[in-house]
């Protein structure tokens, strides 16, 4: 989710074999770099595959090119990398957020499971709780929101959102990225 | 059209209807495929009556797996180990297709222990799970997948910070505080839930597998042939010895 | 395949059941098959106030990909003396398929008529909901595909929503939504009516945290409520769009709004 100079972005922690939960601190969302964060759903073993893939990858460029990875950079990294397995996907629709480097303008992005870049200006939504959280986040979200108003917001979407889906929920993390500082939350939720 | 069974393997999975689909419905069509592929019922598998469970507490980590053997309806054998040491304070337990099992666990810790004597230093628990993932994840995806659930415990050599990592055939990896594999998650983690505590002491815990034990010689239609035990200590591994014999009154 | 046969200028004639001649077919057989159900979209809204109801609904009615009206009501006032209505106190909505929400409400309406003769009085929302799903039941093994929503003020002058699944289970709630956006917009309303998930500011953490406590909203709350969700749903789901149709059940009778919404 966008807010004003700040980006925001949050997943829940359930982790389940159809209707049985196998845990409940299964976090889908990852750091690499100063503010650069990907999100994952689907498969949970192509969340590992991918993630550690794209650890992998972005800890290559950093040597390579002795900087960080900026958030458009990465999108294309994930869109190409994902596009690479056309015929035979990794069953994950990852959301990339992030604020520019440079400019530090807010990005985000989400991605299908072979790479198609849906660049948004507003928020992305991923998982088996799309609908819901597009109903939520439609009618939730404005403009400029600050980074408090942004975190409100999003957590509002996300724990009202999972609460309606019998797959999602028991807890949550939520990141709010501002220039020079990242700010990680722990929601409780409900444990059912 | 491929004839079935001309000697390849393929052939019986051949889908001739595809070739009439547009590229989008082909790849619809796989993922619906593959999406069925990966919903096993357990009670088609004779690995589906195997139990794997695992408990951490506050300095150790136990391992239980059940000891019979099966081959569809028939026990081969009552006293099997499923399993395997992979190095000073690392164990795996492990259930699943009758050939693959074996060969896959004595795969890693042939790995293992190659690695520490390489480097004569172990590995650990965490770098094992994340080792075996990745052994497992590149299998899922080549001609023959391991079909092979795993339970890996262990206790950090220099933190002494017991834990449990929780694999299965699709090489889905999560670290918990108890876990359990086939149908005794379904009668095990309810009560696990209720009654366990990350703070809890040895003797503790294997009264918290009795239970758990119990509860399967209840409520399960077979006969699972009791279960080693094996408690992963900063010390080692060491057997527990287990009472099969207890007769647990059915409810 | 047979959502992209359903525009007439690709396909030429198009079917809405399944009984579309079978291309390819060796010649002389023809498999026969009827389906008779179709999904024509849209959603429902309803929400109960302190001494009032609003029922609301969507004017979109589609059929697959294509827009068959833009003012199709899905919103209707029961069991009033004549034809018009003028007098009703009661009203269903209903999304699915279109036409078994028709047959629905004239089935229902006609009961409440009967009622309204033989006893000389007008039947009350709770006699109403339980005569729906009685309704909904009896064709419990060839339904009406249709998901309805009962509206009205209950004997204490309560705001009433009694909701159905196309077999009649039923149950009273403060607010429900129905239809093909429901799921974006049953979430909003727990959050925004019931405030689920809104705890008191500085009210600790964990099980310390006090629940915003709820209170009635007032009647220009929950329209506009129902405006922002409607607006929310036309956004990201194609199948609502076009007009938002209100009926606002107070102890003054019922009032109809219109509202423009996105045609896209």
């Amino acid at each position: 989710m966008v807010g004003k100079d700040c980006v925001a972005i949050a997943c829940d922690l359930r982790l389940g074999l159809q209707a049985l939960t196998v845990s409940n601190n299964f976090p889908k969302i990852f750091q690499y770099g100063d503010n650069v964060f990907l999100g994952l759903t689907g498969l949970a073993t192509d969340l590992s595959t991918v993630s550690d893939l794209f650890r992998y990858k972005v800890n290559m460029y950093r040597l390579r090119e002795e900087r960080n990875i900026a958030p458009k950079t990465f999108a294309n990294l994930v869109s190409s990398s994902l596009y690479e397995k056309r015929f035979g996907p990794y069953f994950v629709s990852p959301v990339v957020a992030g604020l520019d480097p440079k400019t530090s303008k807010p990005f985000i992005c989400g991605f299908d499971s072979i790479g198609c870049i849906d660049f948004a200006a507003d928020f992305i939504v991923s998982g088996t709780a799309t609908d819901q959280l597009y109903g939520m986040c439609e009618s939730l979200w404005e403009p400029n929101l600050a980074p408090e108003d942004l975190f409100e917001t999003i957590s509002q979407a996300l724990m009202s959102a999972v609460d309606r889906d019998a797959l999602s929920g028991w807890g949550a993390h939520v990141y709010i990225i501002e220039k020079d500082k990242v700010t990680k939350r722990l929601l409780k939720g409900r444990q059912d | 059209m491929v004839k079935v069974g001309e000697g390849n393997s393929r052939a019986a999975t051949f889908q001739p209807h595809l070739g009439r689909l547009s590229p989008i419905e082909i790849y619809h069509a796989r993922l619906g495929r593959l999406g069925k592929a990966w919903q096993r019922d357990l009670s088609s598998l004779s690995s589906g009556w195997e139990v794997l469970l695992g408990i951490t507490g506050r300095d150790f980590t136990l391992i239980a797996a059940s000891k019979a053997a099966m081959r569809g309806a028939t026990i081969l054998k009552a006293s099997d180990d499923k399993t395997r040491q992979l190095n000073k304070h690392t164990l795996m337990a492990f259930m699943g297709e009758a050939g693959d099992t074996v060969q896959f666990a004595e795969y890693i810790q042939a790995n293992a222990q190659l690695y520490s004597m390489r480097n004569e230093t172990d590995l650990s628990p965490s770098a094992l799970a994340h080792f075996v993932r990745g052994e497992l994840a590149s299998s899922l995806r080549s001609r023959k997948p391991y079909n092979v659930n795993l339970l890996l415990g262990g206790v950090d050599p220099i933190t002494h910070k017991p834990s449990l990592y929780w694999l299965d055939y699709l090489a889905t990896l999560a670290p918990l505080p108890y876990a359990a594999h086939g149908y005794a998650q379904y009668y095990c983690l309810s009560i696990l839930d209720k009654h366990h505590h990350p703070d809890i002491s040895l003797g503790q815990g294997i009264k918290l597998l009795t239970l758990c034990i119990d509860e399967l010689k209840r409520r399960l239609p077979v006969d699972f042939k009791g279960m080693v035990v094996k408690a992963v200590t900063k010390d080692g591994i060491v057997d527990i010895e287990f009472d099969d014999d207890k007769v647990v009154k059915s409810a | 395949m047979a959502m992209f046969s359903q525009n007439p200028l690709m396909n030429g004639p198009n079917y809405s059941f399944g009984d579309a001649p079978k291309i390819g077919a060796p010649e002389g057989a023809r498999e026969h098959r009827f389906d008779p159900y179709t999904d024509n979209g849209g959603s429902t809204l309803a929400i109960a106030g302190a001494d009032f109801a609003i029922m609301a609904g969507d004017t979109r009615l589609t059929s697959g990909y294509s827009i068959n009206s833009r003012h199709h009501p899905k919103v209707f006032k029961i069991g009033g003396t004549t034809a018009d209505q003028h007098d009703a106190t009661i009203v269903l909505s209903v999304v699915g398929f279109a036409a078994d929400g028709e047959a629905l409400k004239e089935r229902l309406d006609s009961i409440c008529k009967m009622y309204r003769y033989r006893h000389g009085k007008p039947m009350n929302v709770k006699a109403c909901a339980q005569r729906l799903s009685t309704i909904l039941y009896q064709k419990r093994f060839f339904p009406y595909y249709a998901y309805a929503i009962l509206g009205g003020l209950d004997e204490e002058g309560k705001g009433a929503v009694y909701s159905y699944d196309p077999v009649g289970s039923y149950e009273r709630e403060q607010c429900r939504a129905g239809g093909a956006a429901a799921s974006l917009i049953m979430p909003f309303l727990d959050n925004q009516v019931n405030f689920k998930n809104q705890y008191v500011p500085g009210s600790g953490e964990g099980h310390a945290l006090q629940e915003r406590e709820r209170r009635p909203l007032s009647r220009n709350e929950v329209e506009i409520l129902v405006k922002d969700a409607f607006d929310g749903a036309v956004e990201r789901h194609i199948e609502v769009g076009d007009g938002l149709q209100m009926m606002v059940i107070t102890s003054n009778g019922v009032e109809e709004i219109l509202l423009p919404l996105k045609k896209d």
